[in-house]
């Protein structure tokens, strides 16, 4: 690009191309919903298995555990990922906070459901959480699946209340897929499609 | 009436520089020369310059053993840059 002489209407375009480079720019590859979605769906569906046919809820605890390596491996292919960017966009620093609220509001859920005594309710709230990160997500990254999953959890947020405890179970693995693990092969795609 | 626009902006290397960093937080030096096309070396003669006006913050660091420069603009920059657009609609056809 070299320096020259160059009209209004020719700035104008070169503000309008360089700016839509900047912006167009995606940086979503769906991998840690896809990490994610994997894990909390195999954990809810062995959960399941665990309450429903052996009236176990001991092991949920153990099964749960699975999600502590995950964190540990995030981390790392965060802390990764973060070096090997060239461009830090705000978009990138909006869906990270969207997501910290969501853990820390998880984890004070948590907390409460466990000293109300009523831990029926934790799967309900979770599934209703689960929706407020995800809609922001694809408000932000301008991504429709993601709108479509965060309902469909409200959705079953709704349903989990009305069908034995157990269940519930259930209706989280299903809200994994389409929350995190359809929008993630999707996510994926559209990042590898863009270059 | 035809405002005057400010010469660190109307420099189409510069210019693009602004454009992009006025969308993103911050940007590295080859996240700059990719978009923009250029050459390292003008590239790093035009972001001096810009640095120089006050529009953007020039970071250097190493990362991985490897130097890193990392740009930012400035509110002044960001300022700077409305002016001139604002500036450049005078010149357009009504």
């Amino acid at each position: 690009m070299e320096q020259q002489d160059f009209s209004a209407k020719d700035s104008l375009q070169l503000i309008e191309s360089m700016i839509s480079k900047a912006q167009n720019r995606f940086n979503e590859n769906g991998h840690l919903y896809l990490l994610w979605g994997w894990v909390v769906l195999v954990c809810s569906i062995t959960s399941f298995v665990s309450v429903y046919f052996f009236q176990s809820f001991k092991n949920l605890m153990y099964i749960w555990m699975l999600t502590i390596p995950t964190v540990i491996y995030q981390m790392i292919y965060l802390a990764r990922k973060k070096k090997s960017e060239t461009v830090r966009t705000y978009t990138d620093e909006i869906t990270n906070f969207v997501w910290v609220v969501f853990v820390v509001m998880g984890f004070l859920v948590g907390i409460i459901i466990g000293r109300s005594g009523h831990p029926e309710l934790f799967n309900p709230l979770i599934l209703m959480l689960y929706g407020m990160p995800t809609f922001l997500s694809g408000v932000i990254l301008k991504f429709v699946p993601l709108r479509i999953g965060a309902i469909s959890c409200w959705v079953l947020a709704l349903v989990s209340v009305f069908i034995p405890y157990q269940f519930s179970f259930l209706l989280l693995g299903l809200a994994v897929i389409t929350t995190w693990i359809v929008p993630g092969y999707l996510l994926r795609l559209r990042f590898k499609t863009q270059f | 009436m035809f405002k005057d626009l400010d010469p660190i902006l109307h420099s189409q290397l510069r210019l693009a520089v602004m454009s992009l960093l006025i969308g993103v937080k911050e940007a590295e030096f080859t996240f700059i020369k990719e978009k923009t096309g250029s050459t390292a070396g003008n590239l790093s003669v035009q972001i001096s310059k810009l640095k120089e006006a006050g529009y953007v913050d020039v970071v250097k660091q190493f990362k991985d053993n490897y130097p890193q420069t990392i740009c930012k603009i400035t509110p002044q920059g960001v300022t700077a840059f409305e002016a001139y657009v604002k500036a450049l609609q005078t010149y357009l056809p009504k």
